[in-house]
């Protein structure tokens, strides 16, 4: 069974931890000097979040719909997203296989996979204080 | 007692063949993969040589048509040429490409044929088994125009890995296309067409196979059969390497490094690689440094910066009796002492020991150390570096 049933749950769930990064002071500033923007295509339920990367320029998240033009698109599975951000997710294993699909310039993504780490129990953290501890379980 | 891995993923999608005399059936064995209208794809060094006009000569003889020679290929190819190589196979009626020239030709010929199959613009295919399924993008890629390769040197194995590397005029950096369709259809490993190959070139090509064997291996996306491909590879290159260079008359050795390279490719064409790559591109696309050389001055520091990994010393130990390195004590003891060896060998062959050598300037190691932060295989190296062993690297290299 999938985590989500709706895009509504992944907006408010993932989207919400791309939301708290583009504000945060240190973490935000590490990830905009991709300068880049990223289009996130997810599947089951169909859902696009788009952020902008790039130095010197806000934060900016969209949900569905944007004006920003992306230079990588991300695609996957919700799941794949999700699990992904509670650290489960073997970044080369997704790609061999086909679970993760990236076109573009991906090394400007590469170099922000160190990053991603501390985000981890982050991302737990954030679910279990919105009450949605059960996203956290394995399935 | 052997690990079982978590996961891999294995597939020698090129038929190769090799042997003496090969050249001249070029165009039978090429009709097998359907071409009838090749384009062939090289250099003007490599035209130069007759050795083009032969193949080009196999083909009319066998009753292929010849849609055109492209031997506008510079050594460190960009998407500029791959446009220009694209554009003459459509323009010669081609439908197919023959690459007769080494990893700067075949992986213009590769891109190329991206660009002839799908179109559109050759950075947007930038990316890991992304190229057009069947089925919405869930099922089958889609073929490319069949794709035939002669290599002229013994390294990059670009032959039958399904990657190709491109230089992008505009951006300054080298960027990577990986899926199955674009491993060529045909490799034909004859020591004949590596018959001019200065010994210098033989010597840096080589340690670029040498590289690739001893990555695939450690990397942790190592898998049985990378291993047991890579690991003959190493075994040919400590008995062909010094003598194909020592004597560039010498068949056997060439044919053997030939096949040694080829077999290198397995594990790093799909993705079991190393950091000695992610220090490397850099290198050649910011200061034009020929990649086997790149590898050779790199490939020994980051021996001795992965060794105490975890596991890299087991994964180490096999390489190290085929290459008889004799190392006591534990994992560092036995990088050292491959590193060491490397560095003999690399030393013997007359290649440049430092980057410094080779025209990277110390104030250019930041700017390397971020874009090697970007490689694909960093990802994959057995030691997670940050940006601060890089630098630390590079000044060991300078």
């Amino acid at each position: 069974m999938a985590y989500f049933k709706d895009d509504a749950e992944v907006y408010a769930t993932i989207g919400k931890l791309f939301e708290d990064l583009a504000v945060d002071d240190e973490l935000g500033e590490q990830f905009r000097k991709a300068n880049t923007i990223v289009r996130y295509e997810y599947t089951k339920p169909d859902s696009v979040i788009t952020v902008r990367l790039q130095e010197g320029q806000p934060g900016d998240v969209d949900f569905g719909e944007s004006e920003m033009e992306p230079e990588i698109t991300m695609k996957m599975e919700a799941d794949t997203a999700h699990r992904f951000w509670l650290g489960q997710v073997n970044v080369t294993v997704a790609l061999a296989r086909g679970k993760i699909k990236a076109q573009g310039p991906i090394n400007k993504l590469l170099k922000l996979v160190p990053l991603t780490k501390p985000i981890y129990p982050r991302y737990k953290a954030q679910l279990e204080a919105q009450g949605r501890g059960d996203l956290v379980e394995a399935r | 007692m052997s690990e079982f891995k978590d996961f891999f993923q294995f597939g020698a999608p090129t038929r190769v063949i090799s042997g003496r005399d090969l050249i001249e059936g070029t165009g039978f064995e090429f009709a097998k993969e359907g071409a009838k209208r090749p384009l062939i794809v090289t250099d003007k060094v490599l035209r130069g040589t007759g050795l083009v006009d032969r193949v080009a000569e196999s083909l009319k003889a066998d009753e292929l048509e010849l849609a055109g020679i492209f031997d506008d290929v510079p050594q460190d190819s960009d998407t500029r040429v791959v446009e220009a190589c694209a554009q003459a196979a459509k323009e010669g009626g081609a439908d197919s490409f023959l690459a007769v020239g080494g990893g700067s030709v075949m992986d213009t010929a590769k891109a190329a044929d991206v660009l002839f199959t799908h179109g559109g613009e050759l950075a947007a295919w930038e990316g890991v088994f992304g190229l057009p399924r069947e089925d919405d993008g869930a099922g089958r890629p889609i073929s490319l125009a069949p794709l035939g390769a002669i290599p002229t040197t013994a390294g990059t194995g670009s032959e039958s890995s399904p990657v190709t590397i491109i230089k992008d005029a505009e951006r300054g950096i080298k960027f990577v296309i990986l899926d199955w369709p674009i491993a060529p259809a045909l490799a034909i490993l004859d020591p004949d067409a590596t018959a001019t190959l200065p010994a210098p070139i033989a010597a840096a090509t080589g340690m670029d196979a040498l590289t690739h064997a001893i990555e695939g291996v450690i990397s942790t996306e190592w898998s049985p059969h990378g291993d047991a491909y890579a690991l003959h590879a190493i075994r040919l290159i400590r008995e062909n390497l010094d003598r194909a260079v020592a004597d560039t008359s010498d068949e056997e050795a060439r044919g053997n490094m030939l096949v040694a390279a080829n077999l290198a490719i397995a594990p790093t064409g799909l993705g079991a690689s190393g950091i000695t790559h992610s220090m490397s591109h850099p290198c050649g696309a910011r200061h034009g440094v020929a990649h086997g050389v790149a590898n050779a001055i790199n490939l020994p520091w980051v021996i001795e910066f992965n060794a105490g990994a975890d596991g890299v010393g087991t994964k180490l130990a096999p390489v190290a009796e085929l290459l008889g390195v004799e190392a006591t004590g534990g994992a560092e003891e036995l990088g050292a002492g491959l590193a060491e060896w490397v560095r003999e060998l690399v030393s013997r062959l007359g290649l440049p020991t430092r980057l410094s050598q080779v025209g990277v300037p110390e104030e250019g190691i930041a700017q390397l150390a971020e874009d090697a932060m970007g490689e694909g295989p960093t990802l994959t190296n057995p030691r997670e570096p940050t940006e601060e062993d890089f630098v630390a690297l590079y000044e060991k290299a300078l």
